[in-house]
């Protein structure tokens, strides 16, 4: 249970293959700034390291985000996360879960892997600090047997950052 | 140039486009000039438009007004430029003239030139219209409120999606307190009808009725055996944004028609927003006919409840729905209903 997305997740439908494949070579010709696909031969779990945009707080680091695509993808949100050990931010817990809305409530079937990775670097860029959420440890303790982001209940307080 | 002399040429501007010019200062002239292409006299067949701003300053003309785009639909950022610049160059050509009228007209040429929908389906990201397999496009549409083009298939399968999402939120929110909304399908049916969506990439909000005659042509497709698709005329002016009232009529009509017979294909028909291929018959690779098949391989499809299924969705109001064209025996009421299981999870 460890990797419950892997495990428990449904192959992609035809239509999600479809719109992966495409996205995959629109991506290859037009990769978005700072973000590098590490070739696979699996369409469905994405890796993709993110290297901290210059003048940001994580100018140089690179960090992994695993992209994890349902069944019925782009219906349905992708499930995005950071690999461990994630970016320190207000928004980013350290199993990696990420609070954007557009992953959850906000997700629209017309939004690309790129268009989220174009997102996430946009609100690594604007952290004011290096710094867990406040209620990092319950939250992480919650999750503990490998909880999908996707199931949790988001509130969602603040855009800015 | 004398002040008379530009007012005077405000004026003019004003006459020529009389309720779609909108001064914003008389002097210097700042106005707001809505804009269509000359070829949007049927607005079925009108993909762009915009409502330029052209500000001018104290020395105009010999310093041409500044250019700006203050609303449009159907320009991505790319024609958006495209659409500034031209009007700009023009605006320098012409210094020291009295410029006004000819920089709406050089924007009308612009958007005459653009009116086609541009680039992919934002939701499988196939191009809307193929250049190369010309014909074989698939069929597409246009949401009225904001002009984003979707191939039909994909917004009907969006659509699908998300009505039986928001039925699901419904029935879990309504279970605890009591089970008759999901009994009651008259009343279901009523708040269906008033039902809103937003555009997958704009997010405007635009009526379940918005994307009904497209419901409709599906359904109506699957009756012809031949596979195409028979339009009634209605429909063109049922399209059209000013209309809108009697485009609900003319739906309905044309759905009272269409619940008898259809009358044989007159020929290929340009749809409004919406052009068809010429033969529907292989709705191409990426067609929910394939998902829909291994979904139906699943076993825990029996295990949906029938309270979901028995809800008159906009989309289900016509057995035309249940026979879908004959090559795909599924109808899209099964395929989504399929969807939705998995969101039992996420409400623990
Ligand atoms: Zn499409
Ligand atoms: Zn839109």
């Amino acid at each position: 249970m460890t990797s419950p997305s892997a495990s428990s997740r449904k192959a992609l439908s035809k239509i999600a293959c479809n719109r992966l494949q495409k996205e995959l070579v629109e991506w290859q010709v037009n990769p978005p700034a700072g973000f590098k696909h590490k070739v696979t031969d699996n369409l469905q779990r994405w890796i993709i390291e993110v290297t901290g945009a210059p003048g940001t707080l994580y100018a140089g680091e690179t960090y992994q985000l695993q992209v994890d695509f349902p069944e019925h993808y782009p219906m349905e949100a992708p499930q995005v996360i950071f690999v461990p050990p994630a970016p320190p931010h207000p928004h980013i817990y350290s199993n990696g879960h990420i609070c954007l809305d557009i992953l959850y409530d906000s997700w629209s079937p017309a939004m690309t892997v790129s268009s989220i990775c174009i997102s996430l670097l946009s609100m690594l860029s604007s952290s004011p600090a290096k710094q867990r959420p406040a209620d990092n440890d319950r939250y992480v303790k919650n999750c503990k047997n490998g909880r999908s982001p996707k199931e949790t209940r988001w509130w969602f307080h603040d855009d800015k950052v | 140039m004398a002040e008379e002399e530009v007012m005077a040429e405000l004026e003019a501007v004003e006459a020529v486009y009389g309720d779609d010019c909108q001064v914003i200062e008389p002097y210097p002239p700042h106005l707001h000039v809505h804009l269509k292409p000359r070829t949007a006299d049927i607005s079925s067949q009108q993909f762009v438009e915009a409502t330029i701003g052209m500000r001018a300053g104290s020395q105009y003309p010999e310093e041409p007004p500044v250019i700006s785009i203050i609303d449009s639909k159907g320009l991505d950022e790319r024609r958006q430029k495209l659409l500034i610049t031209s009007i700009s160059d023009i605006a320098f050509e012409l210094a020291s003239c009295l410029m006004l009228v000819a920089l709406c007209e050089e924007a009308v040429e612009r958007l005459t030139s653009m009116n086609h929908p541009d680039g992919d389906c934002p939701l499988c990201l196939y191009p809307l219209l193929d250049e190369d397999s010309g014909s074989n496009s698939l069929p597409f549409m246009k949401l009225m409120s904001c002009f984003h083009c979707f191939h039909c298939d994909c917004i009907i399968r969006w659509w699908n999606f998300i009505q039986m999402q928001s039925e699901k939120e419904i029935m879990s929110s309504s279970s605890s307190t009591s089970s008759r909304i999901v009994t009651d399908q008259q009343g279901m049916r009523k708040m269906m009808e008033g039902s809103m969506g937003k555009c997958p990439v704009c997010r405007k909000v635009f009526l379940t009725k918005d994307i009904e005659h497209v419901l409709d042509l599906v359904g109506t497709g699957a009756q012809l055996d031949s596979g195409r698709i028979e339009v009634d005329a209605d429909i063109l002016q049922s399209d059209s944004e000013k209309i809108r009232r009697q485009k609900f009529e003319a739906v309905l009509k044309l759905q009272q028609e269409n619940s008898g017979l259809i009358e044989p294909k007159r020929n290929e028909v340009l749809l409004p927003g919406m052009f068809l291929p010429q033969a529907v018959t292989a709705p191409s690779s990426e067609s929910d006919m394939t998902s829909s098949g291994t979904q139906n391989n699943d076993p825990s499809d029996k295990s949906e409840t029938n309270s979901s299924s028995s809800v008159n969705r906009p989309g289900s109001r016509k057995q035309s729905n249940s026979n879908m064209r004959r090559h795909r025996p599924q109808n899209s009421r099964n395929q989504v209903r399929h969807w939705v299981r998995k969101d039992n999870v996420s409400n623990n």
